[in-house]
């Protein structure tokens, strides 16, 4: 499935994604660390080792150099 | 993905623990950790009674590392009688950067109802970064000379506001890079002065002798970090969940290029071995108590008199600081 990601602030972009891919496969693909973003979906932070589930994501830079 | 703790939605995985938590026992669990600290570096001394309180100067950048700490502490001491809180912040005279976290200090100050002063490099020195960096006189990194004025302010601050402590708002990433760099680096004496300046705790721990106690040191106001133990995502995660004002751009003239090494081999590690960043500090606080003993027996504390030109605690006879603003053609 094809999921929409903004980083928040910045691009927006879509992004392919396997079923049983997590959110960290899809930090993973746009060359993110998840040591230094968080997942939000509907605004909500998600644990990065959850299965995508959302077709909408936005990506929250937390830490400078991210 | 629920919470391991009761169920609701979770909002974070610490891939070091293995448990996934809520919003809302994420938070107590960052509380936790930074009280926990507390008790256990003996940062509350037994002596300090509502009528003789103790005072923290808390360094305030507006960053989200010191904001969650201020935020944290004064959740916990605002009605705490033994303990008095000050934030205090520093404008280096960087155009563009500091303005808006000294907005972010501001509006947290003022919501939190905390005393705080801002001093800048401007009026205690007659210098700005921004031409420091310009000039560059020791063709130096800028954060070199920074640091140097840096710890003069806060020095001479903490102490002019009756600190008994210096907190600052270092995170466990932090901790865990200059643990690592005094391991690369070899320097076995900086882990002993680093133990003593500012990990160390004020009461022993235990019995065996990496469970000493710092050596009190009478020419520097003593240091505490007691977000140390909380990883740099969940304190900026956990400023974002409480909406706290912090600022997280980067200063525009940061290098750091050896730390900025040591940080991604760091998080590399800790992806492919969660609780790398955690078990380098539990064994090199370990390793600073020991050498801290060792050093202790056998050097003596370097010989601090005072600056020949500003009077501030130095082994040398001109301070650091007054040799590098003789070098910008200022002076104090």
């Amino acid at each position: 499935m094809r999921v929409t990601v903004s980083v928040v602030g910045e691009d927006t972009c879509e992004v392919a994604v396997d079923p049983g891919d997590t959110y960290a496969d899809l930090l993973a693909s746009l060359e993110y660390n998840p040591h230094r973003v968080s997942v939000l979906v509907d605004g909500r932070p998600v644990p990065e080792d959850a299965a995508v589930d959302a077709d909408r994501v936005e990506i929250l830079r937390l830490v400078k150099g991210g | 993905m629920d919470c391991d703790k009761c169920g609701e939605p979770a909002v974070v995985h610490a891939a070091y623990s293995g448990l996934h938590t809520c919003e809302s026992h994420f938070r107590r669990s960052v509380e936790k950790r930074v009280r926990r600290r507390v008790r256990e570096d003996s940062l509350v001394p037994d002596d300090a009674t509502p009528a003789d309180p103790e005072t923290w100067v808390v360094g305030l950048s507006g960053g989200k590392d010191s904001v969650v700490l201020t935020q944290v502490l004064q959740d916990t001491f605002a009605e705490d009688p033994r303990i008095s809180l000050v934030a205090l912040s520093i404008h280096e005279g960087i155009e563009g950067y500091r303005d808006e976290s000294l907005a972010a200090c501001e509006a947290l100050t003022a919501d939190l109802d905390l005393r705080h002063e801002v001093i800048s490099y401007a009026e205690e020195f007659g210098v700005r970064m921004d031409d420091v960096v310009a000039e560059d006189p020791e063709n130096m990194a800028a954060c070199a000379y920074c640091g140097v004025f840096r710890r003069d302010v806060l020095e001479r601050y903490a102490e002019r506001l009756g600190a008994d402590k210096l907190l600052t708002g270092h995170n466990l990433d932090d901790e865990a890079q200059t643990a690592l760099m005094n391991v690369f680096e070899g320097d076995v004496a900086q882990m002993a002065s680093h133990f003593d300046a500012s990990l160390g705790p004020f009461e022993p721990t235990g019995e065996g002798p990496t469970e000493r106690a710092r050596r009190e040191q009478d020419h520097h106001v003593p240091r505490a970090k007691p977000l140390r133990d909380v990883p740099e995502k969940e304190v900026a995660l956990y400023a974002h969940l409480r909406d706290l004002p912090a600022h997280i751009t980067e200063c525009p003239h940061a290098e750091g290029a050896y730390r900025g090494e040591i940080r991604e081999l760091l998080l590399e590690m800790e992806e492919r071995h969660p609780g790398t960043r955690h078990s380098v500090m539990a064994g090199y606080e370990k390793l600073a108590a020991l050498a801290a003993a060792a050093l202790d027996d056998t050097e003596d504390d370097p010989d601090f008199g005072s600056c020949d030109e500003c009077g501030a605690p130095t082994a040398r006879e001109v301070c650091r600081k007054c040799g590098l603003l003789d070098a910008l053609g200022a002076s104090a």
